[in-house]
């Protein structure tokens, strides 16, 4: 753990209802530095954060946020954590502003500038005109700039961020993107969940692809994509001449093309690119780079195996 | 579990910081939320006490000629602060739990389960203990108007005990908050505590004279509780009820802070 690094977990095990849900996840997170917590449904990406910000008790395993164990040294390890989570947990007894003072009667030390604080993060945030409305009269946009808000007002070193965008319409999605970086700007440690890929690829400095509980992956979106996907996807209309053969091509190999709608999407190396080029020339096909949707795909298809 | 995780947090900061945070709530809402613990006594004084007690010229309390109103107050206290801790620890707390999700948000800062959890009974007691007060101040009221006699110093004594009484009371609250699924089932806990423990506590009626429901009142804290101030608040006299009901409150709390803080914990965490 060098001196940068704010976030620090080790082998995290948890079982939930009796079945693992988390197996031996470790990454760590430094200063301004953003990472990426990526997975399909159920891979245990809310567990691992959960545990993360000590809202769960790991059955095994250890979390360190800068010098403290979350178990053993709750308090001041929570003192140094800020958390949005992914439903609405806001006071809606409070104004906005009246949210981020509370947010912050909840830390020791106290916030020895707290209301002067609370007006910097209003402005940063953009709430400043909302700032004595009740958070259920504003946009779904401003209420999840108003969580990230509560999340901070107390300057954690690292703050973690549960789905921040879902739900959110494109231009509040990229606002929140914005506040994101800014975080990142300021030094501070993000650790993210995401369903979306654009924002995973956007935001994250490193992604931890999670599958089953247990890391797949971890990287750029780049070295994942290479990983996990291929080189190259290959895009063939099922509508076409020729489909048995070219089936039957792909079954050969693996089988790893995924339906979309009328197409197929064949990951695939350089090598079997040229083969398959070679293999059908008078077929109509389109070859792109690789997305994290199709990491999703291939992803769901290891499950499915 | 070690036994100070369990009830020391009731003294750390951050459970004051929850009973701080209702109190806030409260005091932004003061013009709903003052309004019925005055209103409540005074109507229920006045319709019971001197309305009906108007029809009730031989009413005897321990063999002893007595005004229906006297007999009444120090009970009314007294089932005042078993309602309406139980009420906010169940009602309240359920809706901060479940569908204000102000718990989950505390959950993230340095509050923990047992901090909430203690918040919670905290608050419920307090606001009870508020309750009676005001209540208090409302038989002071009717006292300078020449309706009442009480023993009034004796309300000094009352408060606290009846004070630990609630936060007994708030922990029964709480348990049907970690179990019940949803508000559908909230008719639950008033058919298996506020029915049966109202019923045998001698708050509007002295028992009458049928033995099981005596041994069903010797069990039931509140009956203990009315009896105990009534006591008090008539006689002057500091009797046996007083240290049974304050015994009873504090096995409540043994037995019970355990049993809430498991429960909660597979609730809102989903651990075993």
């Amino acid at each position: 753990m060098n001196e940068n690094t704010i976030l620090q977990v080790d082998g995290l095990v948890k079982r939930l209802g009796g079945k693992p849900v988390v197996n031996d996840v470790g990454f760590s997170c430094s200063k301004g530095e953003v990472v990426g917590l990526l997975g399909p449904n159920g891979a245990g990406k809310t567990t691992t954060l959960r545990m993360c910000y000590g809202f769960l008790r790991p059955d095994s395993g250890t979390v360190r946020v800068g010098e403290w164990d979350i178990q053993k040294d709750n308090d001041p390890a929570s003192r140094a954590i800020g958390v949005c989570t992914q439903d609405e947990t806001f006071d809606g007894d409070f104004t906005v502003r009246g949210n981020l003072v509370q947010g912050c009667r909840y830390y020791r030390p106290k916030i020895a500038d707290r209301d002067e604080r609370v007006e910097e993060v209003l402005e940063q945030f953009g709430l400043k005109d909302f700032a004595d409305a009740k958070p259920d009269t504003l946009s779904g946009g401003y209420r999840r700039r108003l969580m990230i808000a509560r999340a901070v007002v107390h300057r954690p070193q690292i703050v973690f961020l549960d789905e921040p965008t879902t739900g959110l319409d494109p231009e509040a999605r990229v606002l929140v993107w914005e506040l994101v970086d800014s975080l990142r700007a300021q030094g501070m440690a993000v650790v993210l969940t995401t369903h979306y890929m654009d924002e995973a690829e956007r935001l994250s400095d490193r992604l931890i692809l999670l599958k089953g509980g247990k890391i797949r992956a971890t990287g750029t979106t780049e070295k994942l994509l290479g990983d996990v996907v291929g080189e190259h996807v290959v895009v063939v209309s099922r509508t076409g001449a020729d489909l048995e053969v070219v089936d039957a091509w792909f079954r050969e190999r693996g089988g790893k093309h995924s339906v979309i709608l009328t197409d197929w999407h064949v990951p695939m190396g350089s090598a079997d690119l040229a083969e398959f080029v070679t293999s059908f020339p008078d077929l109509r096909y389109e070859v792109r780079p690789p997305t994290l949707d199709d990491l999703f795909l291939a992803l769901a298809k290891e499950v499915a195996q | 579990m070690k036994g100070n995780t369990l009830y020391s947090p009731m003294f750390h900061w951050q459970s004051w910081a929850v009973v701080a945070r209702h109190l806030r709530v409260l005091l932004l809402n003061w013009h709903t939320a003052l309004v019925p613990p005055i209103a409540e006594p005074v109507v229920l004084l006045l319709a019971f006490g001197v309305g009906l007690g108007r029809q009730m010229d031989d009413f005897t309390w321990n063999g002893e000629p007595i005004s229906y109103l006297s007999y009444l107050a120090p009970g009314i206290l007294a089932y005042t602060s078993f309602m309406m801790a139980f009420f906010q620890s169940l009602f309240s707390a359920f809706m901060r739990m479940h569908y204000q999700r102000t718990w989950e948000g505390q959950l993230t800062t340095q509050v923990r389960l047992e901090h909430v959890i203690w918040g919670e009974a905290l608050w419920a007691a307090s606001l009870a203990s508020f309750y009676v007060v005001t209540m208090c101040l409302v038989l002071i009221g009717f006292g300078l108007g020449g309706m009442l006699t009480l023993n009034w110093p004796w309300m000094l004594v009352a408060i606290p005990v009846l004070y630990l009484g609630s936060l007994a009371f708030a922990f029964v609250g709480l348990l049907f908050t970690a179990t019940l699924p949803s508000m559908d089932h909230m008719g639950l806990p008033f058919f298996l505590v506020i029915l049966p423990i109202g019923f045998a506590s001698g708050t509007y009626f002295p028992l009458p004279d049928i033995k099981w429901l005596h041994i069903l009142a010797e069990a039931n804290p509140l009956y203990h509780l009315a009896e105990g101030v009534r006591l008090l608040l008539i006689d002057g006299t500091l009797s046996f009820h007083l240290p049974k009901a304050i015994g009873m409150s504090l096995v409540m709390l043994l037995i019970l802070v355990p049993i809430v803080r498991r429960k909660l914990r597979r609730r809102i965490f989903g651990e075993d």
